[in-house]
């Protein structure tokens, strides 16, 4: 079967490819930060409604995780439209044709989260015909959510494997194909889920920090809970991330492996941040906060040097043509300072009114 | 062509497309009224110190937070995912024209998105003047967002100066960017006082209940009183075809959009007869009814907007089926099957007619056609003699002006006659033999 690449958009790229690279992965990691708190947050206040019958401790935190959620899960999709638009300016070529090979599974996305979304609201808001059922609930929204992020992963190993799909097209063109076959799949899903709740625990010790500043005895409590599943997690994806790290095809692996300086170095150093992050954690939550969130952010130039590996001797974004519009993008750059400053103004707003009373509560 | 093309049976992806964008517009619409909506009348509540009409408006907006920021922010991803699936080259031409006025657009839902989950949440957290200051941003935020889309939205149909000069300030400011500007907010007024008369319906107050039931049809009067008049303008802005298939060119277009002229009546009227002049009488069913019917009218509005664009995806650029209007002189050469690479036709293809054929439907014609479903071509060609359908295929943009030329070679329009041909007529004898 021979290897079918669309060609590219004739408009080119309307900035350097740089540009719209550094923009891609920025945007990634700000999104994958977000779906980290969500992922590991949905599952654990699953596990802590349960415990929650007979601990006072996760009672509370189940509480205070169901009303962090929801706004965690809407600024998940929405800082994951940043990303994917640029994914499909610079990677569209093989972005629409991995998603078309899956099509189905790809749309069942949008229903999961939807489905998973009015879930957590349901768990939030505890209306009264809900009763005992929340517990069940919050399991499936869970569920869900996971198996988003394993359509991710089937749709970002697709998107990597050019020389598959002519095959899989010439099967069937009923959009019904996943990549199961593929040998990073569960390695890579795992990294990313396991990363999750990790991130995700360091999110309720950091929660606890907050309580422990306004004299609430939970926050001690949060923060030694938080913390372990931020170690077991951190320890465990030591395995994990060898694994994917061993899944790849041999020449690629070898780049991060010594072949290549940079890309050893940045997937390294991001590896040793982690680790210094898990030994700091019961010491001083928010330095193993800097340090996680520098370490994903390492781990996301690594998950995009890796894509170019991958794609680069089927479509090279440098040989794009470049039709720059920088009017456009400065209009852009300051409305976005503008817009940041604006959701700052009301963000402060909120914490601001908020203090006062909350002492006087409790 | 470039792509891979997604054969969705029955529906096609066309329609998949229209039932995910229709309740997303339903929504989307509201989400941006509502802002103007819970700002004025918290406004109003506020001066005249009415703790009644503010309770009332903390109730609604729960309602609107789950309707706005979990379907309407979920659906309008949903459309993307769609769109991206089922018309990739025209996405991928929209995304590369306009990722600035995108990313622009995505500064502007940020915005909104946040403003509207601290209005929400702040309710008994914030002072009255920052309560009140965060819903303007909101409403600014939304409706600047929906600015940045109806520019793009608008492009497809009139491209306008844009296909000369290429610059991205034409295709954006194009000929029908400003009225639909002006129906697209006149929508999101009405569909306001449209989703206000649910919540409002089912206050538990007598008293309350008239007064709001009362001041949300007069934000349906409002909007539904300018849509025409921006409607009108809009007519008068699109390209001469558009308006010839939507008044007899087309007659199923045609009857939509008689059918959407007529909805919009029977939403005033309704309006009109029920909640503002009996809004002690008004129940909640009769509120569902009239969303219903706005729900209706929206439906049949923007598929008759999407089918006077035929036979382009983009006008006067990129043809329904994704060949752009500058490849046409190549494909009369290389042909269809020549041009898809996806067809990836096997030797054992290429020699028999009504294999070929059918490949040649799929990159050609199925964009818009299903086999046997929605638009399905079985039907449309029922009884058609080989020779006719020849002849039609042959003039398929000078017969049918809402369809692009057939463009594919002597060799594939015969295949696909033959093939289009045994859909009616099962070549029996030949099926047995095999």
């Amino acid at each position: 079967m021979p290897v079918v690449v669309p060609p590219p958009d004739p408009a080119g790229l309307p900035a350097p490819a740089w540009l719209l690279q550094v923009l891609l992965v920025f945007t990634f990691i700000l999104h994958v930060l977000a779906m980290n708190l969500l992922v590991g947050g949905t599952t654990i206040m699953a596990i802590s409604l349960r415990k929650g019958r007979n601990s006072p401790f996760h009672a509370e935190l189940a509480r205070r995780l169901s009303k962090a959620l929801p706004v965690t899960m809407s600024l998940t999709i929405t800082l994951g439209v940043a990303p994917l638009l640029f994914v499909q300016v610079l990677y569209g070529q093989a972005f629409y044709t991995a998603s078309i090979l899956m099509a189905w599974p790809w749309l069942a996305v949008v229903a999961l989260v939807l489905l998973a979304y009015y879930g957590l609201y349901l768990v939030q808001f505890r209306p009264d015909w809900v009763g005992k059922w929340v517990t069940p609930i919050a399991w499936v929204s869970a569920l869900f959510i996971l198996m988003v992020g394993l359509l991710y992963t089937h749709n970002a190993t697709l998107n990597l494997a050019p020389n598959k799909w002519a095959s899989l097209y010439a099967m069937s063109a009923a959009g019904l194909h996943l990549n199961w076959s593929e040998p990073t799949l569960f390695p890579r899903y795992l990294h990313f889920i396991v990363a999750a709740f990790a991130v995700a625990g360091l999110g309720i010790a950091l929660l606890g920090v907050q309580a422990k500043k306004a004299q609430n005895a939970w926050g001690q409590e949060a923060v030694a809970y938080g913390s372990r599943w931020f170690i077991g997690a951190t320890l465990l994806q030591l395995a994990v991330g060898l694994w994917f790290l061993f899944s790849l095809p041999g020449n690629l692996m070898q780049n991060f492996i010594g072949g290549n300086v940079v890309h050893t170095v940045v997937l390294w150093a991001g590896v040793v941040l982690a680790v210094v992050a898990l030994l700091l954690v019961n010491r001083s939550v928010p330095a193993a906060v800097a340090l996680t969130v520098l370490a994903v952010a390492l781990m996301a130039v690594t998950r995009h040097s890796l894509r170019e590996m991958y794609l680069q001797p089927h479509l090279d974004i440098r040989t794009l043509e470049v039709t720059p519009q920088w009017g456009m993008f400065g209009i852009f750059a300051v409305l976005l300072v503008a817009g940041l400053a604006v959701v700052g103004w009301m963000v402060w707003q909120f914490y601001k009114s908020g203090q006062p009373q909350k002492a006087a509560v409790e | 062509m470039e792509y891979p093309f997604w054969d969705v049976p029955l529906l096609g992806g066309g329609m998949l497309i229209g039932i995910i964008a229709i309740l997303h517009v339903f929504v989307s619409h509201f989400a941006i009224g509502a802002g103007l909506f819970l700002v004025l009348t918290e406004r109003k509540a506020r001066r005249e110190n009415d703790t009644a009409l503010l309770d009332y408006l903390k109730r609604h907006s729960t309602f609107f937070i789950l309707v706005v920021l979990v379907f309407g922010a979920v659906s309008g991803v949903g459309i993307w995912w769609a769109i991206g699936l089922v018309h990739p080259t025209a996405t991928s031409a929209l995304i590369h024209v306009f990722v600035w006025a995108w990313a622009i657009e995505w500064v502007f839902f940020l915005v909104e998105l946040l403003a509207a989950f601290i209005y929400y949440y702040g309710w008994d957290r914030l002072n009255a003047r920052t309560h009140l200051a965060v819903g303007w941003i909101y409403f600014a935020g939304a409706w600047l967002s929906l600015f940045m889309i109806n520019g793009i939205l608008t492009f497809m149909l009139t491209t306008g100066r844009w296909t000369e000069t290429g610059s991205i300030v034409d295709a954006f400011f194009n000929p029908s960017m400003l009225p639909s500007l002006v129906v697209r907010t006149a929508v999101t007024i009405a569909l306001a006082g449209l989703y206000a008369l649910i919540t409002a319906s089912a206050v538990a107050d007598d008293a309350l209940r008239e007064r709001v039931v009362k001041y949300a049809s007069k934000w349906v009067l409002v909007g539904m009183t300018i849509i025409p008049i921006g409607g009108i303008w809009y007519i008068s802005r699109i390209p001469d075809q558009a308006r010839e298939i939507s008044m007899g060119g087309a007659p199923v277009v045609t009857l939509f959009a008689a059918a959407s002229v007529i909805f919009s009546a029977f939403v005033f009227l309704a309006t009109l007869i029920g909640p503002f002049l009996f809004p002690k009488r008004f129940h909640v069913t009769f509120a569902f009814v009239i969303v219903a019917l706005g729900l209706v009218t929206t439906g049949v509005t923007e598929w008759v907007r999407e089918a006077v664009r035929k036979p382009y995806i983009i006008y006067d650029y990129m043809y329904s089926n994704a060949i752009r209007t500058e490849e046409v002189q190549n494909l009369w050469e290389t042909g269809v099957l020549g041009t898809a690479k996806w067809a990836l036709l096997t030797p054992d293809e290429q020699s028999d007619p009504l294999k070929m054929g059918e490949k040649v439907f799929r990159f050609h014609c199925q964009s818009c056609h299903t086999v046997n479903g929605f638009n399905g071509i079985k039907f449309a060609v029922k009884g058609w003699q080989k020779d006719f359908l020849d002849v039609q295929i042959q003039n398929l943009n000078q017969l049918k002006g809402y369809m692009p030329p057939f463009l594919g070679t002597d060799e594939e329009r015969h295949a696909l006659v033959e093939w289009l041909y045994s859909l009616n007529n099962p070549p029996q004898q030949t099926a047995v033999r095999r």
